[in-house]
């Protein structure tokens, strides 16, 4: 665990770093406190802000990456797969599209609505999928693809009738992005998704247990409905909240659970904490490409975490594949 | 902890039309090892999954050290029985310490951490089913045998009093057949663990086992003594085959015997000992 | 469990704290003195239609930072860039240190210009939508950069220019005009739309009806159902227009029942006036109307 510390610290000059390989190379002078600075407002203001977005966004996917694939005991499961991310995007779509101006606490609409989006559409999964009366996790991953579906026909649906400008405003959102939020917007995200992240940590030895599949892990104690229940609630949660901040970025979520487990192991109490950090490290990285490569203009960070995702997801497959069991 | 089951008038039928389970009662004293046998559909798992309160029954009792065990919080129960279940390799690369360590899940503290006692009940349990050279590999880079030592393991892990194993051998070669029943041997005499186990080995339970419940496809049941209770008739009669009853020493043995081996031996009227018809 | 209770707790004191902090939305920027203050030194514009504004308003030298794509006036495109028009580089614009941001009002640049004003810069948000907005806005941008005096000018320049256009074409019967917007899938500028308005102002009314979309999608039937008496198409970049029309004519032979195929009235103007709700917008008005009333401009 002591190593969990080192990496931390890694991740904060991480944090620092990037803001030096920025194409805004005459950079220093902070603590100049006027708005005439703007070397001091740009990496407090703009870059600070991102980072950190960067670092919770990261982490939360990941983590919930680790959760859905415990839980739905399939290594292909990503946040996303309970039809979050197309509940997501039918909120920010309708908010853009219906043009709704106000704010809840200066919160754009966007970000509400895709909440809402989100959150709903994983009680309607989890309402679906229980019909078939227990806990079934074919159940639920049917559920998932059905509502997915749908919601993403309404999404194609409203595209096809909404003006140009606003389907690409949606466009952009759905990429995944990243912007520099307001410090209190930060403190009340990394509120949640840290509670949740320590939540989850909490249940890891459950988690654990639940891969067993759920008659043994009853039977060695472990309340199974309790732990789903949380497991689930918390994932979705702070899912949700990365998706209503910056948007739908792939690959986070399915990849970085993998490559943790490839190189640590399985064990939940170890996968967690360690995936919420590679998660960030992984995201802030991204971004600063996703800035820098081809600056004035910005990439949206989703292509980038997949191009770059991809190819070390690989490396990291070929290295270590032989040590895991499932590989074979 | 004891591990006495009395199980009082228990029925239980899944669908509505067909009862697998009629009117059972049976007494497990603490530290006794239990075989249960029968042709398939008998409902020898079924019993099992009742048991171990996964199931509930649809009238009758079971009680484990005289409460019921529907009356057991999920962790409480825990404490009675561990299970051994027919299990596919699971889908994450657990190491063996890691996949018997989650027997201890129940124990650990606030931050997840298991404790020495913990880590000295694994120990003992990987010691017992000669698998501690085992412990930091993949589970699935081990043989069949060699996982099933890993689970009962896991099992022993879990000191509970009573141990219930479903067909733990019914896919291992000869040497690990008899490797995990004396494994469960040594757990009954040393830990005086109760031991149940669903098995279609006649002959093993006849060896190892002091008490077996013979299920009947029809409902019927026998139960008791292994020694009373086993006799080529009795078994004939409940897997509906033909059986050669044979004696090595105190040992008896029984021999399921198809057609061809009926024809020939009665074309073949010279051999010395001829069996029970 | 224990443990769940202190989570609880800590989670509550967390949210508490950030409240208590950070709540309360504090502009540093007063929008209403902005507004009245003199001639803003470093101005920043995020579309290409406000950089047009600005350098007619004689401006260029005070504009310190544009989208890419900002076209016009060619000193324009020699501006040093913040990004593009759907997503500008907030850095770039902070390291502009602008004295004035201006935006357009859709959801990716409200949230901008929120941001910029919550760091401490002055923001204009306005919306050109409809011609009506263009003379507001001007002179908006002209209360905010001081020029007010240039910018009723240049107001009142391009309504007078409209006026005179308005009394070339008189009382003259109104062509109806289909407006080409793309040609593969087909779809058209409808009712809703600066262009319509442009249309309006060339004596001209769009063929085509009302429509819940702006630019919708239109089949074979609806252009025959329209009459159109002239076809309309703004050329694709600068490629050669008269390429451009011999493929038009091409593509537009199928519909041989149209008016405006059948007396050959499908102009392929260039793209430039008409693409943005800018201080051209008379230019772009009056290409139309010689497109639709040659005869007027016969000089």
């Amino acid at each position: 665990m002591g190593l969990t510390v080192l990496i931390m610290v890694m991740m904060a000059c991480a944090a620092v770093g990037t803001a030096s390989i920025s194409f805004r190379a005459a950079l220093e002078g902070p603590g100049e406190q006027a708005t005439v600075n703007p070397d001091y407002e740009i990496l407090v203001n703009v870059r600070l802000p991102r980072i950190l977005l960067a670092c919770l966004v990261g982490a939360a996917l990941a983590c919930s990456g680790v959760v859905f694939q415990a839980l739905l005991r399939n290594p292909l499961a990503d946040p996303y797969i309970l039809g979050i991310s197309s509940g997501a995007g039918l909120g920010a779509m309708i908010a853009v599209v219906a043009g709704f101006s106000w704010t809840l606490w200066g919160r754009s609409p966007i970000a509400v609505f895709a909440f809402i989006g989100a959150s709903g559409t994983v009680w309607l999964v989890w309402f679906v999928g229980r019909l078939t009366g227990r806990f079934h996790v074919t159940g639920l991953l049917l559920a998932g693809v059905v509502v997915n579906a749908f919601f993403s026909a309404v999404i194609m649906f409203i595209t096809s009738i909404a003006r140009a400008d606003k389907v690409y405003d949606t466009i952009f959102w759905l990429m995944g992005y990243m912007t520099a939020e307001d410090f209190l917007t930060l403190w009340i995200g990394a509120g949640f998704v840290l509670s949740g992240i320590l939540a989850l940590f909490f249940i890891a030895p459950q988690l654990n247990a639940l891969s067993l599949g759920p008659d043994n892990a009853v039977s060695m104690g472990v309340n199974v409905k309790k732990t789903r229940l949380i497991a689930f609630l918390v994932a979705s949660a702070i899912t949700a909240i990365a998706v209503s901040l910056s948007g739908l970025i792939g690959f986070v979520g399915l990849v970085v659970p993998h490559a943790v487990r490839l190189v640590f192991g399985p064990d939940h109490r170890q996968l967690l904490p360690l995936s919420a950090i590679v998660g960030a490290i992984f995201l802030i990285a991204t971004d600063t490409l996703a800035r820098v490569v081809i600056a004035p203009t910005e990439l949206p960070v989703g292509v980038v975490t997949a191009i770059v995702g991809g190819p070390v997801f690989l490396v990291l497959l070929v290295k270590y594949s032989r040590q895991v069991g499932w590989m074979k | 902890m004891s591990g006495i089951i009395e199980v009082d008038n228990l029925s239980f039928a899944y669908t509505a039309d067909r009862e697998i389970l009629k009117n059972i009662s049976f007494r497990v004293d603490a530290g006794t090892f239990l075989a249960i046998a029968g042709p398939n559909g008998a409902g020898k798992s079924t019993l099992l999954n009742l048991l171990c309160g996964l199931l509930a029954p649809d009238s009758g009792t079971i009680k484990v050290d005289s409460m019921p065990v529907g009356s057991y919080s999920n962790e409480a129960l825990a404490e009675k029985f561990a299970v051994v279940r027919q299990e596919p390799v699971p889908a994450f690369g657990f190491s063996v310490i890691e996949m018997v360590l989650m027997a201890r899940t129940r124990y650990f503290g606030s931050m997840g951490f298991e404790s020495r006692q913990d880590r000295q009940a694994v120990n003992e349990a990987l010691e017992a089913t000669d698998t501690a050279q085992f412990a930091a590999r993949p589970l699935s880079s081990l043989s069949g045998g060699e996982r099933q030592r890993v689970f009962i393991a896991r099992a022993l892990a879990q000191s509970s009093s009573i141990l219930l194993l479903d067909e733990p051998t019914s896919f291992l070669d000869f040497k690990h057949q008899v490797a995990i029943y004396d494994l469960l041997k040594a757990a009954q005499l040393e830990k005086n663990k109760t031991i149940v186990t669903v098995t279609h080995d006649i002959n093993l339970a006849s060896q190892y086992c002091d008490q077996i419940l013979l299920l009947g496809a029809d409902g019927s049941y026998y139960t008791g003594n292994t020694r009373t209770v086993l006799s080529a008739d009795r078994i004939r009669k409940v897997f509906d085959v033909e059986i050669f009853e044979g004696k090595i020493g105190q040992e008896r043995f029984f021999i399921p015997l198809g057609k061809s081996t009926r024809e020939r031996g009665q074309s073949d009227n010279k051999n010395s000992q001829s069996p029970h018809l | 469990m224990n443990r769940w209770w202190w989570l609880t707790i800590g989670f509550v004191c967390w949210m508490a704290i950030g409240f208590a902090a950070f709540g309360g939305r504090e502009s540093r920027v007063d929008s209403e003195s902005a507004q009245t203050a003199g001639r803003a030194g470093r101005i920043v514009s995020l579309a290409p239609s406000l950089t047009e504004i600005l350098f007619a308003l004689g401006l260029d030298e005070e504009i310190v930072g544009v989208t890419l794509f900002s076209d016009y006036p060619p000193a324009a495109a020699k501006k040093p860039k913040v990004g593009s028009f759907w997503k500008p580089n907030i850095e770039a614009v902070v390291a502009a240190r602008p004295d004035l941001v201006i935006t357009l009002g859709f959801a990716q640049h409200r949230s901008l210009a929120d941001r910029l004003e919550r760091i401490g810069y002055n923001c204009l948000t306005v919306d050109v939508e409809k011609v009506s907005d263009l003379f507001r806005v001007i002179v908006e941008i002209g209360a905010a950069s001081g020029t007010q005096g240039r910018a009723e000018d240049l107001a009142g320049g391009i309504k007078n220019k409209l006026q005179a256009l308005s009394d070339l074409i008189g009382t003259e019967e109104k062509v109806r005009v289909l407006w080409i917007v793309q040609r593969q899938p087909l779809r058209v500028a409808g009712r809703d739309t600066f262009v319509n308005e442009m249309i309006e102002l060339a004596g001209g009314e769009n063929a085509i009806g009302t429509t819940i979309h702006k630019y919708p999608p239109i089949g074979a039937e609806q252009i025959i159902a329209s009459r159109a008496e002239v076809i309309i198409e703004p050329a694709m970049g600068q490629e050669d227009l008269n390429l451009q029309r011999r493929q038009a004519f091409k593509y537009w032979s199928k519909f041989g029942n149209l008016p405006a195929v059948g007396n050959d009235r499908i102009c392929v103007i260039s793209g430039d006036t008409v693409s943005r709700l800018g201080p051209r917008l008379y230019d772009g008005a009056e290409t139309i109307a010689r497109c639709l009333r040659p005869h007027l401009f016969e000089d």
